[in-house]
């Protein structure tokens, strides 16, 4: 029996897009969900910040898309974060870790490591658009590798300060990010200002705010 | 008896088909306006009782249509569509269009080509072959319109709070793109139906100005969809500032080069496919000879374009980077990485294909044997280079395996998986293909200049030198950070580009006035050549399938990257295999409508149908044939 050519051609072209799909199913497969909103528990502990600010950091804020942690060896296409809080401290003349750390996120290419290209996002803006607060526990998380955290949510420094914090702007202001940054009097690195030195895990409420018991401390919507 | 019944029901088969599309349409209308939420029926009030309880009934109604008419209007942000959602009928509507407009766009530029050569050099064949190309259009622009506008239509309905979003920011894009799209339909039906009709330089003016609306109808197109990737000339919160900056992005410039370069591969390897068809149907010896010759002809075109194909990629590549790392990051290191595994897969064997499609080509030039030898040496070296740009970084690999190679990399494979290894195999290849490429145009001839050793000596030595800088910057690769070894591939691309150009200019002065030591046999050709041309078509179209999704797919859950987020059910990325299953349907879809539009064309060449004489002649006649004949005494 002699099949026809038009009949072979469409074998082949069946066959060829079946391998094709083959080979598609052969790969890891994996679905992407869009990030989830965090929402930020006004009377959340040092602690609680920290392991919000490492979810962030796996997930909504895709620092390690690029980043890596605890790579010994390179090439590096970004820093790698492993022990990056003792660098922090003394990266840039002036600037306390929590400074420097919220450099690197609100105007990343301020200082630029020696040795990589610029390339890191502004974090605070879309398509990551961090929140302040949520920032406030990536500065958290960060300060766990390699040194101890210190920040609560009513840590100021140069990019935001807290509602209610001296120098803070009255309700219903412009945001803070990118404008003029509070002084450097009122960053006191690592603390509340107005407060008493908080010990990790110790964090007060906010003041004037009320607890929200029933709220998780990370939710989706 | 039969013959007569099989024209009736051909006769009513027309109509029937129309009458079950017209239903189909009602049935899928009516499954639409089914999915929307209806008053359930009430008896009407005149025809009950007043009793206390028809009085709160009415009452209820009354007031829910108090509240019906006081409901503000609200625009809505998605629709659903039925069965696969919106996302997926969007997409295979948009990559069917997007096909089709490649070929339309695509076919004038090396028909108007052919022509020129033709009209250049007077042989007839040219034009013959240009008018050929130029068939397949006509319907192809139908169709390209036809998916246009049900895209339009249903990104209007599905997605209209983005839809009204890019009208705001482009409309002043639109007008012009219809006006063009106008001017495309002139020129296209002047230049296609004005065949032989005009002065040939009016025709070629008329093919010029086709290629150059083409190419701009594009360009505006490019410009939505490029900022949807990379937006510019809007404020954070996505207000226009400038319509300028929003067409001239960050990906616009390299999207528009990469999707010429691109659109003139795959029209030259559907047109290869259609010659190959029309071969493997031919009942003559000069039909074969004809699309042989066309089947190389779109071969060649698809090839050419295709060697300066990765160099275009790089360039999008490096502004996708240049807008947001994290874009880049996303498209090669993160989701979307194991897709160009998939890619390497498909390029490997547009590779594979077209060379061997050379290498049976030479067997149509007489004295070809001489040069044969070396094809194994080439299939080795594509082979080599297609493993090393299919092999991955990290290996799927049970927990055991995983725990033998020390991690997720295998410790030598692993080595074959970075992007020195690929940027070296991929630079090889081509050079490969482009040797494959001179040792067929070199079939049969000698050279007879007075300088061809020397010529054949620089020619060897521009290759060996632009294989050796390849290789060696890709191993240097190995030892350099990333911010140097990103920096090599320019070196390495820039080296292949210069051998390609400097060898061709050799070669054509080379074997200008070279002597013949066989003739050229169109036609030739076994028929598995043919397959082959097939295959490579089906292969560009899925290729093409798979970048757009890439491309498509990068913003992930953003409509426009960074500017509006895509808050529909449909928000997620697929898993890859998902993707290549609605690549794989659309792909099929598009070669039964191009096999339509094959089949439509190749009606051009049948005879007209004459109509049988219901001859009342007697019988006897010579030229009657039986039934048809009256018998003696019949009225």
């Amino acid at each position: 029996m002699v099949i026809p050519h038009t009949v072979r051609v469409g074998i082949l072209v069946l066959a060829a897009t079946g391998f094709y799909t083959y080979v598609g199913q052969m790969v890891p497969q994996k679905e992407v969900l869009p990030p989830q909103e965090t929402v930020i528990r006004a009377d959340l502990t040092t602690d609680d910040m920290v392991k919000v600010g490492q979810e962030i950091m796996n997930g909504k804020g895709l620092c390690f898309t690029c980043h890596t942690l605890g790579k010994t060896e390179g090439p590096f296409r970004f820093p790698d974060l492993s022990g990056v809080d003792a660098r922090a401290k003394t990266r840039e003349p002036g600037l306390s870790d929590v400074d420097y750390f919220a450099q690197t996120i609100y105007e990343p290419n301020a200082f630029i490591v020696p040795g990589f290209n610029p390339g890191m996002p502004v974090i605070n803006k879309p398509p990551i658009g961090l929140t302040d607060q949520e920032i406030l526990c990536v500065i958290a998380y960060l300060q766990t590798l390699g040194g101890t955290p210190t920040v609560t949510l009513q840590t100021s420094h140069h990019y935001y300060t807290p509602p209610g914090a001296p120098g803070a702007a009255p309700p219903g202001a412009p945001g803070a990010p990118g404008a003029a940054p509070a002084p450097a009097a009122a960053s006191a690195p690592g603390a509340a200002p107005s407060a008493p030195p908080v010990a990790p895990g110790t964090a007060p409420a906010a003041p004037g705010t009320p607890p929200a018991p029933a709220a998780p401390a990370k939710g989706t919507r | 008896m039969n013959g007569a019944f099989n024209r009736k029901v051909l006769f009513i088969l027309g109509p029937v088909t129309g009458l079950v599309m017209f239903a189909a349409v009602v049935w899928m209308a009516s499954q639409l306006m089914n999915r929307e939420y209806r008053e359930p029926y009430r008896v009407p009030s005149a025809a009950v009782d007043a009793t206390p309880r028809e009085g709160g009934l009415a009452a209820e109604r009354a007031d829910a249509e108090t509240k019906a008419r006081a409901k503000p209007y609200a625009e809505a942000e998605y629709r659903t569509f039925p069965i696969v959602g919106s996302r997926v009928a969007i997409w295979a509507v948009a990559e069917l269009h997007l096909l089709f407009a490649a070929f339309v766009l695509a076919v004038p530029i090396f028909a108007f080509i052919i022509e020129v050569i033709g009209y250049k050099n007077g042989d007839p064949r040219y034009d013959r072959l240009a008018y050929e190309f130029t068939k397949l259009l006509s319907t192809s622009f139908s169709l390209t319109a036809t998916f246009g506008a049900a895209l339009t239509f249903m990104l209007i309905i599905l997605y209209p709070k983005f839809t009204n979003y890019m009208m705001s920011v482009f409309s002043p894009t639109f007008l012009p793109y219809v006006l063009l799209f106008f001017a495309e339909a002139f020129f296209l039906y002047t230049y296609y139906y004005g065949w032989g009709k005009f002065h040939p330089l009016v025709h070629l003016g008329l093919g010029l100005g086709l290629n150059l609306v083409g190419t701009g109808i594009m360009m505006i197109a490019n410009a939505w969809v490029t900022f949807m990737t990379s937006p510019a000339g809007v404020s954070d919160q996505g207000a226009v500032l400038s319509v300028r900056d929003a067409i001239f992005n960050y990906t616009w410039m390299p999207i528009n080069i990469h999707r010429f370069i691109a659109n003139i591969a795959f029209g030259g390897s559907v047109a290869g496919a259609y010659a190959a068809f029309k071969f493997l149907n031919a009942e003559t010896d000069e039909e074969r000879a004809h699309y042989d010759w066309m089947g190389y002809i779109g071969n060649f075109v698809a090839i050419s374009a295709f060697l300066p194909l990765p160099f275009a990629g790089y360039y999008l590549a490096k502004e996708i980077y240049a807008f947001s790392q994290t874009l880049g990051l996303t498209m090669m290191g993160g989701a979307f990485s194991w897709l160009f595994i998939v890619q390497a897969v498909l390029i490997g064997n547009l590779f594979l294909a077209a060379n061997y499609y050379l290498w049976l080509g030479m067997g149509r030039v007489e004295g070809f044997q001489p040069l044969q030898k070396f094809i194994k040496y080439l299939l080795v070296g594509i082979t080599l280079c297609f493993a090393v740009w299919a092999t991955p970084r990290s290996i799927i690999a049970t927990v055991s395996e995983l725990r033998a190679m020390g991690g997720g990399t295998h410790p030598i494979l692993g080595y074959f998986g970075v992007m020195s290894a690929k940027n070296t195999a991929v630079n090889i290849l081509i050079l490969t293909t482009f040797m494959s490429f001179l040792l067929y145009r070199r079939t049969g001839k000698v050279a007879t200049v007075a300088w061809a050793k020397m010529g054949h000596a620089a020619q060897l030595a521009i290759f060996a030198a632009a294989a050796i800088i390849v290789i060696s910057l890709g191993v240097y690769g190995y030892f350099v950070e990333a911010t140097v070894r990103i920096g090599l591939s320019v070196p390495q691309v820039g080296s292949v580009l210069f051998a390609m150009v400097s060898i061709t200019a050799i070669d054509i002065f080379l074997f200008r006035g070279a002597r013949k030591t066989g003739e050229v046999h169109w036609g030739r050709m076994p028929a598995i050549s043919q397959y082959v041309l097939i295959f490579i078509a089906v292969t560009f179209t899925w290729l093409m399938g798979l970048m757009g999704y890439i491309r498509s797919g990068l913003r992930q859950h953003w409509h426009v990257y960074g500017v509006m987020r895509d808050t529909s059910v449909d928000a997620f990325t697929p898993t890859i295999g998902f993707a290549t299953r609605v690549v794989s349907v659309t792909v099929l879809l598009f070669f039964l409508l191009i096999g339509f539009v094959f089949w439509l064309t190749s009606l051009h060449d049948r005879p007209d149908f004459v109509r049988q004489p219901k001859a009342r002649l007697r019988p006897g006649s010579d030229d009657i044939p039986p039934e048809f004949a009256v018998a003696p005494g019949e009225p």
